[in-house]
């Protein structure tokens, strides 16, 4: 479904001096993805994402955004693109109003004053448009650099650490947003993020890369169903629960945490299997619930 | 978009408070130039005719408006550089700096546009500055101290001149004094596309004026071949329109360094900016 | 013998006696002339060729008052010699501060000319020794050479028109040795100047002259002392 892609990055290469920040990333992502990219740090995703955005360029390899390769058509291309990298920055000595107002004048499309204070209004910055931003918190900042992102309505978002410095409540209103770009307006969006709950709630389709090369990519759901889980067991009897992992559930990895619980890494179709098992075994399984399912995927995928 | 750049780097450049320090800074060095030529032109007045003056009396406004501008343009030579770069050595480097040329380049401009929006704004800025040192050396100047004929002291001896011959060669002259200042902010911005910080241009730029103007003042043989070429030589050319006759070739040949010395450093710039990783 | 040495003696004498009296008598008919003038005021025109000076020629009124007031006034500037003026007219008029002596005759132009030199008596005196070439037909002075403590030594060639009456010239020749002008270095500096463009015209031409014509002339028509006020 080549028509459904939004960018296509195929065997990407950098170098700098004499140390490889990526060797060979490639990964794919279609129209509407709320697409999760992973990897530890150093692993080259900072890289990536500069070279997918023009700030870098690669040694190797083909970059595509909207079916149009990155350096022919650099202008087209960057005009349906909104980011945040890193941290958004600005101009201090600006109020928050002249700052979007200077990038969205070169941002190619034409955006009203009524359209920034909208969009102040949107991110909750309503009222500190004549600020200077010299004065704005780190959560201000990254509110302005959410609006800076959204205000000549791209249609690929690329967000690095976009919750960043952010509240709970922040944390909250960045993951509402991002679900409703997508769902309203079928936007596609790169979320680069360590907070891996949030990847894990909002991202349909993810990369992990670790070493400067893409490990693995796919549908979210489909990954972490096809592998492994963790499930935390409340048990009586500590000692019997070892016992049976040992003899009947080799392949699985355990983890005790106290005298009644325990942490057991466990193919899924395992599960039933295991509880039944206990409970024959005259363990009584007090409690069993999944445990940190993507963070240890994660960790598992790095690990190998 | 490299118009709407462009405008974008006016507004920075107007809200930035040190684009100000030196309008200041050069304002009050005119001012307290102007002070003091009131206070005691005259004295400056007998230093300059010294030598002439056991045989000779000079009769007249010497001390006039437009000897007062000439000898606030001879300040062009050390003062105003430093004031240009101030500003222009930090477009690029000081925006590397904040982390905000980051921002500007994953916009649909190419690089080309973001270095020439700059040089553009750069040069406007450097031409505002010479204008008002234009207007505070001859306006105010004359303002405070009447007109008259000028004289004027080359190393080859005294000139005077004529009043009414004395505008189109100022007006002449503030346009090479404005290239020479172009050179000295082109060079500052070529400099701050190396930078990642806005001090390091700054510095840059002045010191190298310093060294080209040592060399250029240095006796010495093994340097001949190569002062013609340095930009410092051709920074004080605008003098030579109050030379009598106007030396038009000299002239010519100044304005052409100075004007390939601006196309080569924009041209590096250009390069430079394009090929650079914005890792910051 | 002694008798023949004795009326050398005499008749030398006479001759020393009667020129001593004649150089005294040349100079007090010039200074009568020049005694008829009570004021002047006159429009100059000045031309200057002086070594490392360019300067057009500049339009200028002088005035003059008795006894020894002097002012130029001119829209641009001008440049005069500092001495060669009045001061050799005001000098010959203290008859007490001088003797002069008849140092023979010489022809200028087609005009014999006696040559009288006047020495200064008095040890501050600004004028060293004066040379004149005085016309005693017309009792006016055609040349002059003054040598001065301070200027150095310049020279003047008078020419007259209407105003000879009153010993008023119409054209002035000033001859002024140049030899020690020099530009101060720190000033002139064109800092990045070569050496191989910098002039060098001191060594060459060592007299400068500045030529002024004097027209118009309004003698004894009365003058302010305003005039001469400094603004």
């Amino acid at each position: 479904m080549e028509n459904t892609e939004i960018i296509k990055v195929q065997h990407l290469a950098k170098n700098f001096g004499s140390f490889q920040a990526v060797k060979d990333v490639s990964f794919t992502v279609n129209k509407g993805d709320v697409f999760g990219f992973l990897g530890p740090n150093g692993a080259g995703k900072s890289t990536t994402i500069r070279c997918m955005l023009s700030l870098i360029k690669p040694d190797n390899g083909q970059i595509q955004l909207f079916g149009k390769d990155l350096n022919k058509h650099r202008n087209e291309i960057l005009s349906k693109v909104g980011s945040i990298i890193e941290k958004p920055d600005f101009y201090r000595y600006l109020s928050a109003e002249k700052n979007l107002a200077i990038f969205a004048r070169i941002s190619g499309k034409d955006v009203s004053k009524r359209e920034i204070a909208e969009m102040l209004d949107f991110v909750g910055l309503n009222g500190r448009n004549r600020d200077k931003v010299g004065g704005f918190s780190h959560g201000m900042k990254q509110r302005l650099g959410i609006a800076q992102t959204l205000l000549h309505q791209p249609d690929l978002i690329v967000l690095d650490e976009p919750t960043t410095g952010l509240d709970p409540q922040g944390i909250v209103e960045i993951r509402n947003l991002i679900l409703r770009l997508k769902s309203e307006q079928n936007k596609t969006v790169i979320l680069s993020s360590h907070q891996l709950s949030e990847i894990e709630l909002i991202s349909n389709r993810m990369v992990i890369i670790n070493k400067g090369q893409s490990i693995i990519e796919g549908d979210v759901k489909e990954l972490l169903n096809a592998q492994e889980m963790v499930v935390q067991l409340e048990v009586n009897d500590m000692e019997k629960t070892i016992n049976v992992l040992n003899i009947r559930f080799e392949s699985a990895s355990f983890k005790q945490i106290n005298e009644r619980i325990i942490e057991v890494n466990i193919e899924k179709q395992l599960v039933p299997s295991l509880n039944q098992t206990l409970v024959q075994e005259g363990v009584e399984v007090h409690a069993m619930e999944p445990k940190r399912k993507l963070e240890d995927f994660f960790m598992k995928i790095i690990q190998s | 978009m490299l118009l709407k750049n462009t405008y974008n780097e006016f507004i920075k450049i107007l809200a930035k408070p040190r684009s100000y320090l030196g309008i200041g800074a050069l304002t009050l060095l005119v001012l307290l130039i102007l002070f003091a030529m009131k206070a005691d032109g005259k004295s400056f007045i007998s230093f300059v005719t010294a030598s002439f003056e056991q045989t000779l009396s000079f009769n007249g406004n010497i001390l006039n408006g437009n000897l007062i501008a000439f000898i606030i343009l001879q300040m062009l030579i050390v003062h105003i550089p430093l004031l240009v770069s101030l500003v222009t050595g930090d477009l690029i480097s000081g925006e590397a700096a904040m982390g905000t040329i980051r921002m500007m380049a994953t916009k649909p401009i190419s690089r080309t546009q973001i270095v020439l929006s700059k040089f553009i704004a750069g040069a406007v800025y450097t031409f505002i500055l010479t204008l008002w040192l234009g207007f505070l050396a001859l306006i105010v100047g004359k303002w405070m101290f009447g007109t008259g004929d000028l004289i004027v002291l080359n190393s080859d001896g005294l000139v005077i001149l004529k009043e009414q011959d004395i505008l189109w060669r100022y007006g002449l002259s503030f346009g090479v004094a404005y290239l020479a200042l172009l050179t000295i902010s082109t060079l500052s911005i070529c400099l701050s596309a190396f930078a990642e910080n806005s001090i390091g241009p700054i510095v840059s730029t002045m010191s190298i004026i310093i060294l080209f103007t040592i060399i250029g003042t240095l006796d010495v043989s093994v340097f001949d071949s190569i002062k013609p070429f340095l930009f410092t030589t051709h920074m004080a050319s605008w003098r030579s329109f109050f030379e009598d006759p106007v030396p038009w070739t000299t002239i010519r040949n100044s304005v052409s360094i100075l004007v390939i010395h601006n196309i080569v450093l924009v041209l590096i710039a250009v390069y430079k900016f394009n090929k650079k990783d914005i890792t910051s | 013998m002694k008798a023949i040495l004795s009326l050398l003696f005499f008749v030398h004498s006479f001759a020393v006696f009667s020129q001593e009296v004649d150089a005294d008598v040349v100079i007090q008919q010039v200074v009568q002339k020049l005694n008829t003038v009570k004021d002047y005021s006159v429009e100059a025109n000045i031309k200057t060729n002086i070594p490392l000076i360019k300067i057009m020629p500049v339009n200028a009124s002088i005035y003059f008052k008795q006894k020894d007031k002097f002012k130029v006034v001119s829209k641009g500037i001008a440049i005069l010699p500092k001495q060669g003026f009045t001061d050799v007219n005001t000098f010959l008029m203290n008859k007490g501060s001088y003797m002069a002596v008849s140092s023979g005759t010489k022809t200028i132009g087609e005009v014999k000319t006696n040559l009288i030199t006047v020495i200064p008596t008095g040890e501050t005196s600004e004028i060293i020794l004066a040379k004149l070439w005085i016309d005693t037909k017309r009792d006016v002075i055609l040349r002059s050479q003054v040598t001065t403590r301070s200027s150095g030594t310049v020279i003047v060639d008078y020419t007259y028109g209407a105003e000879v009456q009153f010993g008023l010239p119409n054209q002035l020749t000033f001859t002024i040795d140049v030899k020690k002008f020099k530009m101060p270095k720190s000033v002139a500096a064109d800092l990045n100047k070569t050496d191989q463009q910098k002039k060098k015209t001191a060594d060459k031409d060592q007299k400068g002259t500045i030529v002024i014509k004097l027209t118009n002339y309004k003698v004894n028509k009365g003058i302010s002392d305003a005039v001469f006020k400094e603004k």
